[in-house]
Order: C-alpha cells, then sequence, then structure tokens
C-alpha cells in the first residue's frame, strides 16, 4: 500500500494534536511553524480547560456544558460537533492529565477545578494561571517524542506562503519560506491541515501574539477555501492596555473571586484602598445579579464600554475599570492565579495583590475562521484541513472563556485521523502529481518576493498595518455602525492601493523579516475587508457582533453562517443555515434571575 | 522651555553567520510604558541612525510579549533577559542591545536556540503515554507534588540560564540548567518515573549534569523563578545514587 | 558505570566525580593531617621534629605517599587544569556571589596546584624525605618563599572550604536553597579554620611563635 505524507501547519494545541493523532496513525508528519513549537501563541492561554466532569457535586453534565456554549455563542454555532466536542472533554482533560499537564489538585489528588464566565459551574481545571502554556508543553513533550522516532520532522523558522492546488483543485502540498534564507520551496503532501490560529495582528494591538496575522488563512481563502463567520471578534473585557500589545489578565481573576467595579464618583481622585465600598460601583454584580462577574465576555465588555463611555465613570476619567483581588488570601493567589499577576507586577511595576489593576477590554479571539464541514474539520477544498482558532465552528457568535482550549484539542484530534483516512483513500497520491504543478507555485510565489524586493515607493509597510490596526479597533470590535463599516472597508481599500507603492526598507536575502511582514500584510488587508465585510451585512445584534442601529437577534433573518467567498479578486458572501436541531433558540439574557 | 525626552540605543548588528558584527547608534523619542520591543519596532518603521544613516530594521525574535514564550532573550546593557519585560525607564541609557552570546547569531539580535530543543530530545524530557486513546484518568498526585512540579514546568526555555552560565562555552557543550530541571520535573511525575532511569543515563552523558560547576548564576537569571539550583542538585543526588548503586549492583 | 548504558557515554561524568571525590578524599583529609602535624611547630622544635621523624618512618612510606597523596594530587590538580581551561568566567558581567565563588574556586586552585607542586618539590624531594623544622625555618626566612607561603596557604584553605560547599551540592547531599545555605556557612568555617591554622604555622616558624610552648613545661 502505497504511504501517505500528511503536512500540519502550525504548532499551537491544534496543530501538535493533529500531529499526534497522525504520527499515532503510522503516517509521517512534516510539521511547519514559524517558531519553535514551543513557542507558539497557546502559550498565553491562563486561566483553563473546561470540562464537565462534575467533581464538586454540583450536578454538571456534558449536556450542560453544551448547552452553556451554545447559548453563549448565541446559537449561531452548528451543534452537532459542539455536542461531541463537549462530551468528549472529559477525556480530553484525563488525556492531558496522562501527559503529565500539571494540573491543580485538591486535597483528595483529584483535578480541581474553578469557575469561569458563562457558567454557573465549576468547569474549569486549570494548571496555575499558565493553563495553555502547560498543555502546549506537554503536547510539545509528545511530538518530540516522535520526532526522535523518526514519525515527525519538524520545519520550524519557515512560515506558510500558499497551497499547492492541482489542476482539479486539489491540495497537493504547501509552498513555504524558510525565515533564515528566505527560500521558497515546495513541499508535497497527500493532505495539509491548517492549525495556524488566531488574527490579532490585523487589529494591531491586541492580546494575540506577533505571529498571529491570519496570514496563512487568508492566503489560503485566497486560493478558494472559504471562510465563515468573519465577523464574530471576541473582545476579552479585561487586559492591561500596552504600546506593543494589551497584555490579558485571564477570567480566572473573577472565577476565583475577583470584582470589576468602578468609583461611583465620576473621576474620583482618591487612591483605590481608600474608597469605600459603599462609594464603589461594582456594575457586573449589579447589573447581572445571577453570574455577576463571570457573564460571558461580550456582556462583560459591553458593560465596560457602557460604564466608560456612556456614564463616564471610568478610573480617574481614563479608559479603565478596576479589576480587584486584593481581598482574596495571598496563598490563593499565589497558588492559583500566579503567572498572571506576575505579568502585572512585571509591566506595571505595581503589585495586583495590593493595588487593583486597571483594566480595559482588548481585542482577543477570533470566532469566526476558514469555513469547515460538520464532521471531518475538511474544508470546502479536498486536501484541506483545519483546527483551532483558524477554523470557525464551534463557538459561534461568542467564545466561552476556557473552551478554546478544548475546542482546539478536540479539533485536532478529529483533523488528524480525518486526513489520514482521506489521504489513505486518496485514487492518485501527491507523488503521481506532475512537477510541473508544484513549480508553477514556487514559481509564483518566488515572483511576489522578487517584486516586494524591487518595488520603490514611498509606504512603509509598518505604518499601514498601524493605520489598519487602528480603523479597525475603533470600527469593527465592540460597537459597529453600518457607516463606519462602510469608512473603514473604504480605508482597507486605500490602504490596498498604498500597499502597491511600499519600500522595503531591507532588500537583503538573509532573515529578511521586513520581507515576510510586508507578505503577512497584504493577507491581514484581504482579511480586514472579510471581516469589515461580514460585519456590514450582517444587520442584527448577536454575541460579540453588536450594532446599536439592530440592537435585537433577528434569528428570522440572520440565523445563519456567513461564508466569505474570494471570486477573482472580489469577496462574495454567502448564507447558510445553522444546525439548531438538538437546542432550539431561544432569547440570551444574562441579567434576569 | 519643555525639551523632548529622547531614549538613546546602541545595538550590535550582524547581517548574517558569517558577517562581521559592527554597532548603530538610534536616538528615539521617550514615551511612558516604553520597552525594548517597542523601541525596536519604532526602528523598523523609521530605519534611521543616529548620525541620519539609512540602515536595515534589526532582526529579532519576539513573539508573546508578556514573558512566557520565551522568544525575545538577548543582552540589554550587558545581562541576558527578556526584551518584552525590559522597561526603558527601568535601564540606563544608553541602552546597549546585543544578541545572546552562546548562541549562534542569525542575524542582529536573532539567535538559533534549537540545540536546547535538541538536548530536550536527547534527555527524554517527555511523560511516555501509551497512546492517546481514552486509557482512563491520569495518576492520582498529592497537592503538595504538584505545587512542586508546576514552578519546574514554567521553563520558557528562553536560554537565558545557558547565556550567563561560565561553564556554557565553545570548549564545552554542557546542556544548561534548563534542562537538567526538566530532567527533575519529568522524574517527579508518577508515570514519567518508571522512566527516571533512562533519563539520569542521558544526563550523565556527554555535557551532562557533572559539567555544573556551581556558579549558580542560572537561578539569578531566570525570569520565571525556577529553583534551578535545587533542580540540579537533586538530580544530582539521583544521578549518583544510580551511578553507585548501577556500578556495583548493576 | 559499566553496568549503566551501553548507549551513553559515561566517562566524563566519572572522571567529573572522581575528581570532585578525591579533592575531599583523600587530599582534603590529607590536608587536615599534615595542617595538624605541622602545627607541632607551635609548640617546640623537639616536638615538630619527633612527629615528623615519626611519620617519615611509618612503614610502607612511598606506596602509601604515592596512592594517597601524589597520585591523587596529580589527578585533581593536572584535571583541575583541564577544566579550569574549560570553564569561561563572566563575574564581571554577574557580579554575584556564588559566581565569584566559582571564579576564585578555579584560580585558588590553579595556585594551589603550583604551590603545592614546589612545597612537595622542595620539602619532600630536595630533603630527600627527611626534612626537619631547620629546612623549613631556612626557606621561609626568605622573604619570597615566605610570601608564596602565606598565599599558598589562604589560596589551598579556600579551595577546600569551597570545594567542601561545592561537594555538598554537587553530589545532592544539600539539595534545598536552605540546606545549601548551611553547607555554605559550614565550607566558610573549614576554609576560614584552615587559613588561621595554616598562617599559624607559617607565622610560627617565620618569627619562631611558640604559643603552646608552656604545654612542654614542667609542673609549677
Amino acid at each position: 500500500m502505497r504511504q501517505p505524507k500528511i503536512i500540519v501547519v502550525g504548532g499551537g494545541l491544534a496543530g501538535l494534536m493533529a500531529t499526534i493523532k497522525v504520527a499515532e496513525a503510522g503516517v509521517p508528519v512534516e510539521l511547519f511553524s514559524i517558531v519553535p513549537v514551543r513557542r507558539s501563541h497557546s502559550v498565553c492561554a491562563q486561566g483553563g480547560i473546561n470540562a464537565a466532569k462534575n467533581t464538586k457535586g454540583e450536578g454538571d453534565s456534558p449536556w450542560k456544558h453544551f448547552d452553556d456554549t451554545i447559548y453563549g455563542g448565541d446559537f449561531l454555532a452548528n451543534q452537532p460537533l459542539v455536542k461531541a466536542m463537549c462530551e468528549a472533554a472529559p477525556a480530553i482533560i484525563d488525556l492531558l492529565d496522562r501527559m503529565g499537564v500539571p494540573f491543580n489538585r485538591t486535597p483528595e489528588g483529584l483535578l480541581d477545578f474553578r469557575r469561569f464566565g458563562g457558567t454557573l459551574y465549576h468547569r474549569t481545571a486549570f494548571a496555575g494561571a499558565t493553563t495553555g502554556q502547560q498543555m502546549l508543553y506537554a503536547l510539545d513533550e509528545q511530538v518530540r517524542r516522535f520526532e526522535a522516532e523518526g514519525k515527525v520532522h519538524k520545519y520550524e523558522g519557515w512560515t506558510f506562503l500558499s497551497a499547492v492546488l492541482d489542476e482539479q483543485g486539489i491540495c497537493r502540498g504547501i509552498c513555504a519560506m524558510d525565515l533564515k534564507s528566505m527560500q521558497v520551496r515546495t513541499f508535497s503532501a497527500d493532505a495539509a491541515i491548517f492549525c495556524t490560529g488566531g488574527i490579532g495582528a490585523i487589529f494591531g494591538r491586541s492580546t494575540n501574539s506577533v505571529v498571529c496575522t491570519g496570514s496563512a488563512q487568508s492566503a489560503l481563502f485566497q486560493q478558494g477555501v472559504h471562510y465563515a463567520n468573519g465577523e464574530f471578534i471576541q473582545v476579552h473585557p479585561t487586559a492591561i492596555p500596552g504600546e506593543d500589545k494589551f497584555r490579558l489578565m485571564s477570567e480566572s481573576a473573577r472565577g476565583e473571586g475577583g470584582r470589576v467595579w468602578v468609583p461611583r464618583q465620576p473621576g474620583d481622585p482618591r487612591p483605590p484602598k481608600s474608597i469605600p465600598e459603599s462609594e464603589r460601583f461594582y456594575f457586573l454584580e449589579e447589573w447581572y445579579p445571577k453570574y455577576g462577574n463571570l457573564v460571558p465576555r461580550d456582556v462583560a465588555v459591553r458593560a465596560i464600554h457602557k460604564v466608560v463611555f456612556e456614564l463616564k465613570l471610568g478610573v480617574e476619567g481614563q479608559p479603565a475599570v478596576y479589576l480587584d483581588v486584593t481581598h482574596l488570601p495571598r496563598e490563593l493567589l499565589d497558588r492559583k492565579l500566579e503567572g498572571i499577576l506576575e505579568i502585572y507586577e512585571k509591566f506595571l511595576g505595581v503589585d495586583p495583590r495590593v493595588q487593583p489593576m486597571k483594566v480595559f477590554p482588548a481585542m482577543h479571539y477570533t470566532m469566526g475562521g476558514l469555513w469547515i464541514d460538520d464532521e471531518n474539520q475538511a474544508t470546502n477544498v479536498p486536501g484541506i484541513y483545519a483546527a483551532g482558532e483558524c477554523e470557525y465552528h464551534y463557538h459561534g457568535a461568542n467564545r466561552l472563556g476556557a473552551n478554546s482550549l478544548v475546542s482546539c484539542l478536540f479539533g485536532g484530534m478529529l483533523a488528524g485521523p480525518a486526513a489520514v483516512r482521506y489521504a489513505r483513500n486518496l485514487e492518485r497520491g501527491a507523488d503521481a502529481v506532475p512537477v510541473s504543478v508544484f513549480e508553477r507555485e514556487q514559481r509564483r510565489q518566488e515572483e511576489i518576493n522578487e517584486r516586494l524586493l524591487r518595488q520603490d515607493g514611498k509606504e512603509n509597510p509598518i505604518t499601514i498595518w498601524k493605520e489598519m490596526g487602528e480603523w479597525m479597533t475603533e470600527h469593527v470590535t465592540v460597537v459597529r455602525y453600518n457607516k463606519n463599516l462602510e469608512r473603514t472597508d473604504q480605508k482597507l481599500q486605500e490602504l490596498l492601493e498604498r500597499y502597491r507603492h511600499i519600500n522595503l526598507s531591507d532588500r537583503t536575502k538573509w532573515s529578511n523579516q521586513t520581507l515576510n511582514f510586508a507578505r503577512e500584510l497584504y493577507n491581514m488587508l484581504i482579511l480586514a475587508r472579510v471581516i469589515t465585510l461580514g460585519a456590514l451585512r450582517r444587520n442584527e445584534s448577536r454575541g460579540a457582533h453588536y450594532k446599536p442601529e439592530f440592537p435585537e437577534r433577528d434569528d428570522a433573518n440572520w440565523l445563519k453562517t456567513t461564508r466569505a467567498i474570494y471570486d477573482c479578486g472580489n469577496i462574495r458572501f454567502e448564507y447558510d443555515p445553522v444546525d439548531v436541531s438538538l437546542i432550539p433558540p431561544r432569547p440570551r439574557r444574562y441579567d434576569v434571575q | 522651555m519643555a525639551e523632548t525626552k529622547t531614549v538613546l540605543v546602541h545595538i550590535k548588528r550582524q547581517l548574517a553567520p558569517d558577517q562581521k558584527p559592527y554597532w548603530e547608534e538610534f536616538e528615539l523619542s521617550w514615551r511612558p510604558f516604553m520597552n525594548v520591543i517597542i523601541l525596536l519596532r519604532e526602528i523598523a518603521e523609521r530605519p534611521v541612525t543616529r548620525e541620519g544613516k539609512v540602515t536595515t530594521p534589526v532582526a529579532f525574535d519576539a513573539n508573546c510579549l508578556e514573558e512566557v514564550c520565551g522568544a525575545c532573550a538577548m543582552r540589554i546593557n550587558g545581562k541576558a533577559r527578556q526584551a518584552c519585560s525590559a522597561l526603558v525607564d527601568q535601564l540606563e541609557q544608553p541602552i546597549r542591545l546585543e544578541p545572546l552570546s552562546k548562541f549562534p547569531v542569525v542575524r542582529d539580535l536573532f539567535v538559533d536556540r534549537s540545540r536546547m530543543f535538541e538536548n530536550l530530545k536527547r534527555m527524554k524530557a517527555w511523560v511516555p503515554i501509551d497512546g492517546t486513546y481514552p486509557l482512563g484518568e491520569g495518576p492520582r498526585m498529592a497537592p503538595e507534588v504538584q505545587q512542586r512540579a508546576y514552578p519546574l514546568s514554567r521553563c520558557i526555555t528562553c536560554g537565558n540560564c545557558l547565556e550567563v552560565c561560565p561553564q556554557v562555552n565553545e570548549r564545552s557543550d554542557f546542556v544548561g540548567a534548563a534542562i537538567i530541571n526538566q530532567v527533575r520535573l519529568f522524574n517527579l511525575h508518577p508515570t514519567g518515573a518508571m522512566h527516571k532511569r533512562e533519563r539520569l543515563e542521558a544526563v550523565m552523558g556527554p555535557g551532562g549534569i557533572h559539567d555544573c560547576a556551581n556558579a549558580q548564576n542560572c537561578v539569578k537569571a531566570c525570569p520565571k523563578g525556577i529553583p534551578l539550583v535545587e533542580s540540579i542538585s537533586e538530580v544530582n543526588r539521583d544521578a549518583i545514587r544510580q551511578a553507585i548503586f548501577g556500578w556495583l549492583f548493576g | 558505570m559499566a553496568a549503566s548504558g551501553a548507549s551513553t557515554n559515561h566517562r566524563e561524568y566519572f572522571w567529573r566525580k572522581l575528581h570532585s571525590f578525591t579533592g575531599i578524599f583523600p587530599i582534603g583529609a590529607f590536608l587536615a593531617e599534615h595542617f595538624w602535624s605541622n602545627s607541632y611547630v607551635l609548640v617546640s622544635v623537639e616536638k615538630y621534629n619527633e612527629v615528623s621523624r615519626g611519620l617519615q618512618t611509618i612503614p610502607w612510606r612511598v606506596p602509601l605517599e604515592a596512592l594517597l597523596i601524589w597520585l591523587p594530587i596529580l589527578f585533581h590538580g593536572g584535571y583541575g587544569v583541564y577544566l579550569w581551561w574549560k570553564g569561561k568566567s563572566n563575574v564581571l558581567d554577574y557580579p554575584w556571589m556564588a559566581n565569584w565563588m566559582y571564579t576564585l574556586q578555579r584560580w585558588t586552585g590553579l595556585v594551589a596546584f603550583v604551590f603545592i607542586g614546589w612545597h612537595v618539590y622542595t620539602e619532600r624531594f630536595l630533603t630527600q624525605g627527611r626534612s626537619t623544622y631547620a629546612d623549613v625555618e631556612r626557606a621561609l626566612s626568605d622573604p619570597l618563599y615566605f610570601w608564596l607561603y602565606i598565599v599558598g596557604v589562604v589560596a589551598t584553605s579556600f579551595h577546600l572550604g569551597n570545594g567542601i560547599w561545592n561537594f555538598l551540592c554537587k553530589w545532592g547531599i544539600a539539595t534545598s536553597a536552605r540546606a545549601q545555605r548551611g553547607a555554605a556557612w559550614f565550607g566558610a568555617l573549614v576554609g576560614a579554620t584552615f587559613t588561621m591554622v595554616g598562617l599559624a604555622i607559617v607565622l610560627g616558624v617565620r618569627f619562631d611563635w611558640k604559643p603552646f610552648e608552656f604545654y612542654t613545661l614542667p609542673r609549677q
């Protein structure tokens, strides 16, 4: 029998899990990652991973997890796979535990669980406040073991440029660039799994890592892979604003008892600790008595916006609210939250165990992503699979905290075996594809590089990127107006025009980060348009997508999956019905008892 | 008269591994909460030296910018640390930026630390599981053991502990504290402990634990406060035990 | 390490551990004995010569000396030079306490090795193994030799004291930060004691200082 070969692009949680699954099936894997996989963005996930193990006698169950996820996502997610994910979650935790993830323990030596947003149950397993880091390391170690056995070959320091598609439009491999030598090369494979993560860089500053540009998704989109629900962008309520990025302050701070408040008196100049309880406005607890500080993220973000911009109650008149953990015992803080408190302390020089933290919402996650089918994580292009944040399937219109880690792993667990099945059943493997198909793609990509290096204009890629980020953050995050969305799209088109005149300040051919960034920038601009246009068209409010002009959810017209399609340089939209066969949509109200 | 505050930066540049390093000076306008990453990005947007010479953006490695991915380690004013958490206001000027000296330079401040990952492979730094299929729950673990293992597991492979170690240099292939710490971590895990012997064998191999000479710089340089000295000592104890008993009775 | 690991090469580990071990035993132990018996110079010339003579006439003297003193010192010193060459001190960049200790350990080792080599050559071989108080006194009357002895004694004592701390840490006897602090104090105490005793011996001979001479006087 022909031995198939599979490529995985992206070495975060989803990519590593897919790699493990493929290697375990006895199929060789080539794993591509811009950074050493141990430095992938999954490392930043803090609070934990959800699984209804019901260890606290609360009567939690996978069905309740499923219901919370669907309800939290405002019924936009296709339900069967979400249900399967919630059912698989307890076993996923067990697997991670077996791999050695140092989850916090109860006195009995069992896994401990904490509360998170959008649920009333203790459902979130955690390893201090660096759960993603711990999980990423565990998977990285398993992959390293396969690597030592010769089953996995890693290409770290390579960036994905494009898929290699044959005459029938079937994916036969990828084209990638070595970020040291800048060499462009094609790699043949029978299937490719994309686990290329988030798109934060499109918004300039976000909670995401530098590599989260969405460039790979956009490149695939431009090659015919559909992009779904792009307009659903999660803004996280509690981050520390910074010039280079917004640093996340995990929801777990609230899950462990942290409280969000502002002084009742606008612009109150007193230091926070000297403001008496009665003069503090715990607005989340007052407005949402049942969930309190643990309402879903979109709800919390809009509440903070209201407090800061409408009620003008931001701390010291600035766009900031207090996230307060100073009332919690120091021992608990150090045991369960040290990782994040340390970040605050290092970057701001203030000890959050003593002083309330000043936080503000920041772009955090994309619910939307590459379109995949209802069972195999397969995109619409044969041979291309996707898992993790880069696909759209699991979170609907808003993701619940601690669900991303579980969706990454579940997606990877499905995508790996599905790609193996597909590759084994292929009649004609990639090795039978004429060399010319690969040569053509390589040539096309080399030409892009040559053009960029030759080009002589006045525009600077970083300036264009900053402008894009400012516009996207201002108009396409928390509150969206159609007029502004239209203006943003015009701006993006203007930036695309200006992009044609960029001048690379570095024209060398070795480790040229400017060239790579310029390539990514183009892809970001295209994806930014997909997001903006998707938001413009969706005239309703649902989950993270909020339009004051259309404040209600509109199931009659918009209980639909957005599907963006790239058509000869134009972005076209189609809409699919959402599979709501298991839980009928009901109004989403976190403010009622 | 209000004068604009500026930041002076000296950067050691090197275009490629086989090229000669040289220094360049930059002067940037100061803003609050600046860190070294912001400095480098500003230079990238306007790569002009202090003398007005047009140059190329500075290549550097960075990813998470919150000191958890380990990418942006470099020498800042002579000290190995993460660039993201190096706040300009806390640094003496001119700020000197140099690549880590114990790893091959790729370009400018970008170095190749793949050696660390290779050594993790050699030390079998993993919990060998039978497979990812459902095999039930993991081993029970006392909270106290978890509290001991977790800090060890926060190593971000930044390489600072190797950079500051006098025993890591071109005459010695010492694996360094980070790697030995991982041996301890996996020997601590109930399943990992089943393969303790293999890891100890490896850590007694060339460039292994015996190359540590107790300068204890590692623990001072670790941005994550990992008790590296304690880790090395514990692995030492297990190794010597295995060496003696393996030798006498093996 | 013959039994363990056919695949991994443990040769260096073995030599390294042997190096570390020989520093304490027999070298450290011999140094203690040497300082002890030399302390008789602080009692009286006769007593010193008597003890010396006693040691110089033990049975199996040469093979014992070779096995317990010369070979271990040659190995510890010789291999030590190789280790000194392999390490690259960076104490000027990172001026931390333990880093200073690391650097000093290397240089004092080198100094001690040279000093001991010269000391053995002059006092053991040139005297054909029959060195007396007079030989030592003659040597120390030369200011250059006197200062060589001072430096040699201090370097050797430091090297031993710090070496004991290293040994306790590197053999996993003192593992926790607290235990290592304790081990450091212990090492410091050993080093300080050896320095004081060693200097007392050198000064005793040089300045004919016999603080314990009254032991030999008859009862009043």
